[in-house]
Order: structure tokens, then sequence, then C-alpha cells
């Protein structure tokens, strides 16, 4: 799932730019996915599940446990660590974020459909033939 | 919409006419002054034996309601018409308020054949309500629905759950204000061109009180009846306008298909009256052949009663295996036996059954599973004979359906027995059934279920106490299509099956009580060589 994340991230990020050095703090594919995905489970529904996506996020990248999730989905607290931190260290917490976020959804409704959301937002990924696995949380 | 139905158009030969003597221009100007009538299409709902019961399927641009207790199968059925029509075209948009979270929708209706992974987000589209459902009202609710089905185009809308929705509706504001919204939204998706379809956990006793039910054209109604241990899903049409739907509670049941619904007059429908000359057909077993008057008349129903070990199940095999000798494909319902142990007991009669079954010209059909209706068992034995093309059809044993029914259906066993031998024999297939039967000592019974109106022919095998041994005899009690031996006739079960023997016996009375006394002389035992080749040793 890591690798697609990056690979979305990298989609998101202006060409000329690389997505080490992209000097944002907003988590951008988290965002584009949270209105199609709060059109689908509600926006109550897509906070509970980017929630329980930074929690397993935090496990694994320390500094995304002082992130918070909005009631409407959006994130809280990035600007402190994103001054902070490297590009690459602060593109680290985008990449595990997202990986989790999509690791979730595969594990709820599987790869196919989990593909297909995705595809719906970025349709490069299916022509890059992008596999989300077959089914299994990692 | 790909998979509505247009309304078939009547063609004046196929409706009579021709036959009528009506000048041409006299009927074109009949035609003139009557202007053509409104043609309600029909959307297929994708649910095998549902558009039957319906009366064609879905009538386009209708508001229906879905209604039923939890677990009966109403999501699961409204994905499964949302799935069968729904176009990029005309999408079908599924909302969904304060009811099951879409993803655990999608996770578990995914699991269904009929979910088409490739349709969700274009033809198929999924949309929460419940954010604008809780905190804002029911014209925002409505302001949404209307912006998304404008913008889709959408064919087909649903509601889910529409209950939930009206319920907090009306403790917000009140009753009249749920049924403007209803009003209003009715009135909206029918000039939109979209059929809809509002899902609700309603108990029947809201039927009489809320509005709702007399405002909509089509009811749904799914339940699930318990008996017992047993618990059956049902499904009855409570209302469809314009439509002349198949009346009665209808059973459902949920396989990886999806739903599936087996009309209560499956087999009813197109019943042909038998050909006056029907073909005599061989049971294999020539002695018994010509008891028969010749063989058992294509098209007839043959009941096999008798106690259990008097070789009911071979005869029935036999009876098969000469059909398949003929050229004429068999099914057989097996419900007390596997079909393996079947197909070896067959086999040591000499009875080739499994290449016949991997030929393709025989089905055994294992049905054991508790908690059947008739009519699965009758679809699944007429799927059987279309498969194969079967001329002949083995039901082993009556009472091993009964018992595979579930209770509730139990009841209903002589009628449904009636309703399905009727099809299948009017389907011109010649049908053998066996029933157990316990032999008394006393009488000759036929059978306990008293079912030998339902059978054209009935032969009865019982045991016989002759000269300190248990012997077995069979005679021919009744044949509707014909004359027929009035013998008893003493049988063994030897390596060729059911063999008959010996000509009737003019030296005993009473054989058919079981314990008949002589009447001629006895023959010297020494003489006397045991019929039965098990018997001998």
């Amino acid at each position: 799932m890591r690798g697609i994340a990056e690979r979305l991230i990298d989609y998101e990020t202006p060409k000329k730019t690389s997505a080490a050095t992209a000097n944002t703090a907003n988590f951008q594919v988290t965002e584009r996915l949270r209105p199609h995905l709060a059109t689908l489970m509600g926006h109550g529904g897509f906070r509970a599940l980017l929630a329980r996506a930074l929690k397993l996020a935090g496990a694994e990248v320390s500094w995304l446990r002082a992130v918070q999730v909005n009631a409407d989905g959006t994130l809280e607290g990035l600007a402190a660590p994103h001054a902070r931190l490297t590009p690459a260290e602060f593109r680290e917490g985008r990449v595990v974020l997202l990986a989790q976020l999509l690791g979730l959804l595969v594990a709820f409704i599987g790869p196919a459909l989990t593909s297909r959301l995705v595809g719906e937002i970025w349709p490069q990924l299916a022509a890059d033939k992008v596999d989300f696995g077959n089914g299994d949380k990692k | 919409m790909k998979k509505s139905k247009r309304t078939a158009k009547v063609s004046p030969s196929k409706a009579g006419l021709s036959r009528i003597v009506l000048p041409r221009l006299a009927l074109a100007k009949k035609n003139a002054s009557h202007p053509a009538k409104v043609r309600i299409h029909q959307l297929s709902t994708g649910v095998r034996g549902l558009d039957d019961i319906l009366g064609g399927g879905i009538p386009e641009f209708s508001l229906n309601v879905l209604a039923g207790p939890p677990g009966c199968g109403k999501t699961t059925l409204v994905h499964q018409i949302a799935f069968a029509n729904a176009t990029p075209k005309k999408p079908a948009l599924y909302f969904t308020v304060l009811g099951e979270p879409i993803l655990k929708m999608m996770r578990y209706q995914q699991q269904f054949s009929f979910f088409d992974e490739a349709k969700v987000g274009k033809a198929v589209r999924f949309i929460n309500l419940s954010d604008v459902a809780l905190e804002k009202d029911l014209a925002a609710v409505l302001e949404e629905i209307i912006a998304q089905v404008t913008a889709a185009n959408a064919g087909v809308v649903v509601l889910d759950s529409f209950r939930t929705l009206a319920r907090k509706a009306i403790s917000d504001v009140g009753e009249v204000e749920v049924q403007s919204f209803l009003h209003r939204l009715a009135q909206f998706l029918t000039s939109c061109e979209a059929t809809t379809f509002l899902v609700g956990e309603y108990v029947e006793d809201e039927v009489r009180d809320n509005s709702l039910f007399t405002m909509v054209d089509g009811i749904l109604w799914l339940s699930q009846v318990t008996e017992r241990n047993s618990v059956v899903r049902k499904l009855q049409i409570m209302k469809l306008r314009g439509q002349a739907t198949v009346p009665g509670l209808h059973t459902v049941r949920i396989t990886h298909d999806g739903l599936q619904v087996f009309s209560r007059t499956l087999g009813l429908m197109g019943d042909k009256p038998k050909p006056a000359r029907r073909q005599r057909l061989s049971t294999g077993i020539p002695d018994l052949d010509k008891m028969l008057g010749g063989g058992i008349l294509q098209g007839d129903s043959v009941l096999v009663a008798g106690p259990s070990g008097t070789g009911k199940s071979a005869l029935a095999s036999q009876f098969i295996a000469e059909g398949l000798r003929r050229g004429e494909p068999g099914i057989m319902a097996i419900f007390e036996e596997r079909p393996e142990g079947y197909a070896q007991r067959a086999d040591s009669f000499g009875l080739d059954l499994k290449s016949a079954e991997n030929k393709g010209t025989l089905e055994l059909l294992y049905m054991r599973p508790l908690d059947l209706s008739v009519d699965e068992t009758m679809q699944a034995i007429l799927d059987a004979i279309k498969r194969v093309g079967a001329k002949r059809l083995v039901i082993d044993s009556l009472v091993g359906f009964e018992m595979a029914l579930a209770p509730g259906f139990r009841t209903d066993f002589r009628e449904s027995l009636y309703r399905m031998i009727g099809a299948l024999t009017g389907a011109g297939i010649t049908i053998l059934s066996t029933v157990e039967v316990e032999d008394n000592f006393t009488s000759l019974q036929f059978s306990h279920y008293a079912i030998s109106f339902l059978t054209d022919d009935i032969i009865r095998l019982r045991y016989v106490e002759i000269d300190g041994q248990l012997r077995k005899t069979m005679v021919v009690i009744k044949m509707r299509g014909g004359n027929h031996s009035k013998d008893i006739r003493e049988y063994v079960i030897t390596a060729q099956g059911v063999v008959v023997i010996h000509p009737r016996r003019t030296d005993y009375a009473e054989l058919s009580t079981g314990i008949p006394h002589r009447t001629g002389p006895r023959k010297a035992q020494e003489n006397e060589a045991a019929p039965e080749p098990k018997a001998s040793k």
C-alpha cells in the first residue's frame, strides 16, 4: 500500500517540484479523497476512518500522534510539525497515513472497489495498472 | 433503461382478432376512435422468479416501498434491482439515510454474484445523506436528492432506510411535513422518469395507519416465517398498480446469486392436457410391464409404495436405467441417500448410472437440505429436466421429500405435491415416486399420505409370510389410463435388481393381508428352493 500512497502523492505534486521538497503543510491526497469518501460514508464516517488510520500511522511515525481529525474530516495540527520537520520527514507522515487509510479501505471493501473509488479521482492509476493486493490489510 | 422490457404488443392474429369477421375499414375506424392507452414499460428486477410474480416486472417510473423486518433481504433485493437496471447513462442512485453504513453495505453486498464492481461509481452510485438528515431538515434532504438525481439523470433511485428518515422527521416536524416531503419527492422522481424504491423496516401493523402505503404504487413485503426451529423467508406483493401480480406468500431463498423467488403457483401456468394416444414406457422389469398392460403410460405419475427393504429404490433405478437404454434422459431426485451411494447400489444391479451422469443424460439431484419449500424443489427439478431434456423422473422418496421441507410447508405438502406432479406430468414427464408404508399384516395400506388421488398408477410392494419365509409380492392396484393385471406376483431382488418370479399363486388365500392361509396342497419342503439367492445361503 505504501507504493500506491507514494504514487498518489507524486500525482498531486507539481511536476517541477519533487514530493520531498513540496513545501505545503497539507495532506493533499487525503484532502482530495475526503469529499469523495464523505459522499459515501458521510463526514462522520470519513472522520472515523481517518482517525483510525491516524492512530495506526502514529505507531510508525511518532509526530503524527499530535495530529487531530476535525469533525468535517480535515486534519489539524500539521503546521507545527511542518515547520519543525524536514520535507522528507513530513512526506513520510503523509505516505504512512495515506497507506493506512487505503489499507483500511481495502480491508473493508476489497481491492477491486478501492481501486475503483481511487481510480475515479486519479484515472492515471488504472492506466498504471496499480495493484491493491488481495484485500489483506498490511 | 437497458433491461427494461417493453410490454408485448399483441398482434391482431395473436389476440384472435383475425378470426373475427370485421371489415378492415371498420377495424381501422375503430382503432382511430380509440387512441392508444399508455404503455407502461417494466423493469426487470434481475431476481429469478420475481418478474413473473410481479406480472412482468417493476412498472417504470413507479414509487415502491420495499418493506420488512431486518434480515429478510430488503437491501440485497434492492441492490439486485439497482445493478440489473443501472447504466452509466441512466444510473442507479443509492441514497443511505441513517441506515447501514455504505462501506459495510458494499463489503457484504459485493459477495453476491450480481454485484458488478465495474458498475460502482458510474452506473451505481452510493450517496450518504445521513449528515444532511441529521444536521438539517427534510427540505434539505429533498434538495440534495433533487440535485443528485438531476445531475446524474438517474433511472433508479433507492432511499434506504426511508422509515428511519421518516421517523426522525415525524419527531422533529410532525407527520404532515413528512407527507408533504413524500408528495414532493414522488412528484419530482416521477417527473424526472425515475423508478424509486423506499426501503424500510416496517411492521405489518403500520400498513393500516401509514398513508405512505396509500401513496406508493407498489409494496413488496418481505418477511421471515418461523416455525419450530425453521425460518423461511417469504415475499408478498401487497400492491402493484396496473399489473396483475401473483397473490400470496412466495418463498424466497438467498444464495450466492442473491435472492431467488419461488412463485406459489409455479407450474400451474401453461398446464397442457395429456395427448389422447400415449406411448407405453418399459419399467425395465418385463413381467411388471406385462402387469401394467404393456408398461407405464407416458406422462403418468406412478406411485411405488412399500415397506423398507422391498426394493422401491431398485425398481426406481431400473425404471430410469431402462429409459436411458432407450435414449430417454432422466432425473432422480433423491432425498434419503447420497448420490454416490445410490449410484453404487444401482451399479450392484448392473445399472450403470455413473456413465449416464457423465454423459449428461442423467442427473442425480441430492435434495436433503432442511427447510426446503416444494417450490424450490420443483424449480430445481424443472431446471434439471431442462438441462438434460429428461423424459423420466424418479422422486425417491416422498417421505424424504416431506422431511426435507421446512415444517411450515409440510402442512401443505399434499396440495404442493398435487401442483408439482400436475406441472411435471403436464410437461410430458413420466414420474415414478416411491413412498414408504408400514405393513400392518391386517390390511393393505396404499400410503399414509392418502395421495393416491395424485397418482395415475399405484404399484404396491409388500412382505408376505409363506412357508416360514418373509417373501415379497407386488400388485398393480390402480392404472388410470388402461387395464392392468390383477395378479399378486412374487418377486425377488437379485443381482439384476427386481425380478418377478412365479405366476400368481393359487395355493394361498388372503395374500394381501401379508399372512395368507394355504388353500392348495403343500409342496414337499425339500423340493421348494428358497427363491432368494440371499436366503439360500
